[in-house]
């Protein structure tokens, strides 16, 4: 749920009623002509502020993602594995560099992000303050929360926002090869031997719930969605995305006689559509809110990783610089 | 007085020995990530060099040195340069109009001027 | 050829990067900066590729496959250099470490070009390139945080130096095999290349307004006859503890 719309602040409406009537029809006749949207157009008010906040939730979503990943760099088996996880979680570091780019071409500079990480503000993907307790955690989490942040950003990719869909396009590209590299790991876990096949069903049968609350709680048809939806920063709904992620995993999960714990999970043969048992949404809520396992940890990370750098960055500053808003 | 440590299944974490109940929480002012600068990369031997995103540095030199692994760890880089974002000169979006109307210069396409007609309508009246 | 001579140079080669791979590859995630982050990581991971060539080559000589070598073996049978052990400690430390470990690796594979050993002299041009951006990202740092910082950075950075300059000549702890490495032209030797990394060192340090301790060459010796510090066997548990599950699986 890197930057899903049903954790971002759904107050919309009372500034957008403030708007010049005409601008704003210009504005959604663009859109709705499919042109994207660049850092110096004329934007909606509610526009700039969802589009910051849902940008820069993905960003800190890959900075923190890389923390459960980051555990097993220094424990990964072989070259192959030592190599391929240190890239993908320099990835992870990457993707965050591009994202706040993207947003800050919105206003809000990059320090004020980092702020608003720190002091709880700014949120980022649930999915993250769980723990990867083993190895295979590594392999399931690089496999099918990867999956699930492709549908999303894919999806998004579409959006009008210039700046975020040229960020998501390159993203994308990259993280084809966390996929590969996720499922390539879950195969060779899973046909291994008992104790791989053992430590990865594990992690699975741990790892589920987190991937359903990935796309966040089933859509409620609200007007502020509405809206999300006709400037086109809302590219697809949760339950479709969801819906999609079943369609291209499951069958892959189950081919390799792997196990999910719920055992309502099953596609309707006729209407196509899958069913699946409630993955309790009030974990969701309690955890996004600061009660996951490792919430308080994540943060104190981040925290100490900018604070030991301080001095580095203060050695470097420009007294003279003045900011300017990076271009694209 | 010793103070809780925050241990972690990342052994790199429980070795930061990092305070598990800190109150204060970092403010940062704008500039602690230093300015920008744009990276433009030349992705094979004769091609454009392209824009390619942004990075943050200190200085002309980091940012060098940044946007090659920032944008240059995969694929092929024949070529890269870096501008600092406030050297970018570029119109007001106000003044995008001025550009408005060039694509209507059709007596500077090609597609203005087709002659094969006339030569054809020549060489009948000649025979 | 004499191969037990060959073999030790690329053991000893090998077991270096592979530990100083590994240690600066905690800081990925944890970095002072994104960009610098993302740039160290690089780094990182092409020393552990410059680790795995060197084990393949030593595959070839009819040592173990390299996941073998490189997992399962314990300090008693690792020739790397005591400096490459130290925990990571704070960014001064580590970026000065790689200023002088890496410094040192250019220079060494510039003159193994010449090797009359085909596969190392192949190995060192074609790693030549990516060896270049190790010293010169470690080179700014120096200059940055040196005479271009401020009154912290300078002074982390002297402190820094003074720590690390007495084991960095840990890389130069001369094995038996020195005199059949220089007959045989496999490589000049480690008395010609500590010479040649003091000259460098020196400039650069000096360059950047800093200052190089008087020292004691052999006060770090050892790890090259598998003598080692308490860091070593610590850090080979942490690394092959999953490995270790199952040496004989394929992970």
């Amino acid at each position: 749920m890197y930057g899903n719309i049903s954790i971002v602040d759904q107050v919309i409406g009372k500034k957008n009623a403030q708007e010049d009537p005409v601008k704003l029809a210009d504005f959604q006749d663009k859109i709705d002509r499919g042109e994207k949207i660049e850092p110096h157009d004329w934007m909606p008010y509610d526009y700039r502020r969802q589009l910051i906040r849902m940008i820069e939730q993905h960003a800190h979503s890959e900075i923190i993602g890389a923390l459960p990943e980051g555990t097993w760099i220094t424990r990964a088996p072989g070259f192959k594995r030592k190599m391929a996880l240190m890239a993908k979680v320099q990835d992870e570091v990457g993707h965050a560099q591009l994202l706040y780019n993207a947003a800050e071409t919105l206003g809000k500079p990059r320090e004020d992000m980092i702020n608003d990480l720190l002091n709880g503000k700014s949120k980022y993907s649930n999915v993250f303050n769980y723990p990867a307790e083993t190895w295979a955690d590594t392999a399931v989490i690089a496999w099918l929360i990867d999956a699930a942040a492709i549908i999303n950003q894919v999806t998004n990719s579409k959006g009008s926002y210039a700046p975020y869909c040229r960020a998501l396009e390159r993203i994308c590209q990259e993280e084809s090869f966390h996929l590969k590299y996720g499922y390539d790991n879950v195969v060779t876990l899973a046909t291994g031997t008992p104790k791989q096949r053992e430590m990865v069903q594990d992690a699975l049968n741990r790892w589920w719930k987190p991937i359903m609350h990935f796309f966040g709680p089933p859509d409620v048809a609200s007007v502020h969605s509405e809206i999300l939806t006709r400037w086109k920063v809302k590219m697809a709904s949760n339950d479709d995305m969801r819906q999609q992620f079943f369609n291209q995993y499951v069958p892959k999960i189950w081919e390799l006689g792997l196990t999910v714990p719920d055992s309502e999970l099953h596609k309707d043969d006729v209407t196509g559509k899958w069913t699946y048992g409630d993955p309790d949404w009030d974990e969701f809520k309690r955890v996004i809110n600061g009660d996951g396992p490792c919430n308080k940890e994540r943060l104190a990370v981040r925290r100490m990783a900018e604070e030991n750098g301080r001095w580095v960055r203060n050695a470097l500053k420009n007294p003279t610089a003045k900011y300017t808003v990076p271009l694209s | 007085m010793n103070q809780k440590t925050i241990h972690s299944l990342d052994p790199r974490i429980t070795r930061a020995q990092i305070l598990s109940d800190v109150d204060e929480v970092p403010q940062y002012e704008v500039l602690e990530q230093f300015i920008t600068f744009e990276v433009f990369q030349q992705q094979k031997s004769g091609g454009h060099h392209i824009h390619v995103g942004s990075v943050h540095a200190p200085n002309i030199e980091m940012a060098l040195l940044f946007a090659k692994e920032q944008y240059g760890r995969r694929g092929k880089s024949t070529g890269m340069w870096v501008v600092p974002t406030n050297a970018v000169v570029t119109f007001s979006d106000d003044d995008l109009d001025m550009f408005e109307t060039t694509p209507e210069k059709k007596y500077r396409e090609v597609g203005a001027y087709m002659v094969r007609k006339r030569v054809e309508q020549y060489k009948k009246e000649q025979k | 050829m004499n191969t037990e001579a060959v073999k030790n140079l690329l053991y000893r080669m090998a077991d270096d990067a592979l530990i100083i791979a590994h240690r600066n590859s905690e800081w990925t995630g944890l970095g002072p900066i994104l960009e610098e982050d993302i740039a160290f990581s690089s780094i990182a991971q092409d020393k552990l590729g410059h680790a795995l060539a060197l084990y393949t080559i030593l595959n070839e000589l009819g040592e173990a496959e390299p996941d073998i070598i490189a997992f399962t073996r314990n300090e008693k049978d690792f020739c790397c250099s005591q400096l490459v052990e130290y925990p990571i400690g704070e960014y001064d430390f580590s970026l000065v470490r790689h200023f002088m470990f890496d410094t040192a690796e250019k220079l060494r594979y510039e003159l193994l070009q010449q090797s009359t050993f085909e596969p190392i002299a192949k190995l060192a041009k074609k790693v030549s390139g990516e060896i270049k951006y190790h010293t010169f990202h470690a080179d700014t740092w120096i200059f940055q945080l040196g005479s271009k910082g401020n009154e912290e950075s300078k002074a982390r950075m002297q402190s820094a130096i003074n720590e690390v300059y007495p084991i960095a000549f840990s890389i130069f702890e001369p094995s038996s095999f020195e005199d059949s490495l220089i007959a045989d032209a496999t490589f000049v030797g480690e008395v010609e290349l500590q010479k040649r990394w003091v000259e460098r060192i020196t400039s650069i340090v000096e360059g950047a307004g800093l200052k190089l301790p008087t020292i004691d060459v052999t006060s770090h010796y050892g790890g090259r006859n598998k003598f080692h510090t308490e860091h070593l066997q610590p850090l080979l548990d942490e690394m092959t503890v999953v490995f270790l599950l199952d040496p004989s699986a394929e992970w």
